[in-house]
């Protein structure tokens, strides 16, 4: 049987992986805790939320999680829906072709949407049990 | 993995990160300038394929001056080389393996063959090139039917740390490349804000 599992990142051994076995309640507590910590030292928490029309895995950052029930709390947003409404609304934008001498730093990829997604950490939006998603933890960038 | 010739940086908030960034570091290490000098401003100049530099000199005079791109990519290539031995086979392979269960087939063989691999966003249209030990470069191929692309970017980003002078992370390469493709599919604006983000052209950027 299959359930829900956590993959972090991570130096030295390399990957650890958590799991959320229902008949295992010590474990399920024991990964609740890491992930509640994980999320408070700013990790990124990655989840799949299901698969797009070519198979491909979507992911979802997870903006909280809560330990007592053990689930995932996602942004109840999608960006691509409400890309898709505004483009039909406007017309999609062209990016600029100005080049220049100086470096710029390009602009990152527009959110898109008439949504506002919620704030981070808001205990509101979507809940997904840990148990039955997979997810992937990217810990804080220290640049490059 | 501290290594004796090669700087670590950590990210601050990480336990120990002081302490780690302290192992092997010497004076000469620190990027520091001459005393009273103050480095005004400076960039990459894509024309002339130099850095330039605009200083303030003790007295007041300012002036300007460049540094040419040089070997500076055989430098970091070498840096990136002499870091491999911080990671190992047993941890890469778990890496790799992970990878695959996040790709399709043709991708990840992409990936095995070459160490690279493209996957456009739908959020924002942008295509990424996802590379093994070099910066993702972000491509705006959305106009003139996907015939032709232009280079937004490229984004350069290591969880946890990495080692100066180089493109090597502290995590095994493939973990790496697996930051980058999750925070790109699932938080894209958030894969841009924690990426430095390095001008085509530049050494760095390694395009």
């Amino acid at each position: 049987m299959s359930f829900g599992t956590i993959g972090i990142l991570n130096v030295g051994a390399g990957d650890t992986k958590l799991s959320f076995d229902p008949t295992n309640p010590a474990e399920v507590i024991r990964a609740s805790r890491i992930v509640k910590d994980m999320i408070r030292r700013g990790y990124a928490l990655l989840v799949a939320t299901g698969k797009d029309d070519d198979g491909r895995p979507i992911y979802h950052r997870a903006t909280d999680f809560d330990e007592k029930t053990a689930e995932y709390i996602i942004a109840d947003f999608d960006p691509v829906t409400a890309a898709a409404a505004d483009a039909a609304e406007t017309g999609a934008s062209t990016p600029s072709e100005e080049t220049s001498d100086v470096d710029t730093p390009a602009a990152p990829p527009s959110r898109g949407g008439r949504q506002k997604a919620p704030a981070p950490n808001s205990k509101a939006g979507r809940r997904l049990k840990a148990s039955n998603v997979h997810a992937v933890a990217v810990s804080r960038s220290a640049g490059g | 993995m501290p290594l004796s010739d090669l700087g670590l940086v950590v990210e601050p908030t990480y336990p120990k990160a002081a302490e780690l960034m302290a192992i092997g570091k010497t004076a000469a290490d620190d990027d520091a300038v001459e005393e009273g000098v103050k480095v005004r401003n400076q960039w990459w100049s894509h024309r002339l394929r130099k850095h330039i530099f605009i200083w303030q000199e003790p007295d007041g005079r300012v002036k300007g001056g460049t540094v040419p791109y040089g070997n500076r990519g055989v430098h970091l290539e070498l840096n990136t080389l002499g870091a491999s031995v911080a990671w190992g086979i047993e941890q890469e392979a778990n890496a790799v393996h992970l990878l695959g269960q996040l790709l399709k087939h043709h991708a990840f063989k992409m990936y095995l063959l070459t160490g690279m691999f493209l996957e456009t966003s739908k959020r924002s249209g942008v295509t990424y090139l996802f590379r093994k030990l070099r910066p993702t470069v972000a491509l705006d191929a959305r106009n003139d039917g996907n015939k032709s692309a232009r280079v937004l970017a490229a984004l350069c980003l290591h969880p946890i740390g990495y080692y100066k002078e180089s493109w090597a992370g502290s995590m095994c390469p493939t973990d790496d490349v697996i930051a980058h493709l999750m925070l790109m599919r699932g938080d894209e604006p958030m894969f841009w804000r924690r990426a430095n983000q390095h001008a085509p052209g530049t050494p760095e950027a390694a395009i």
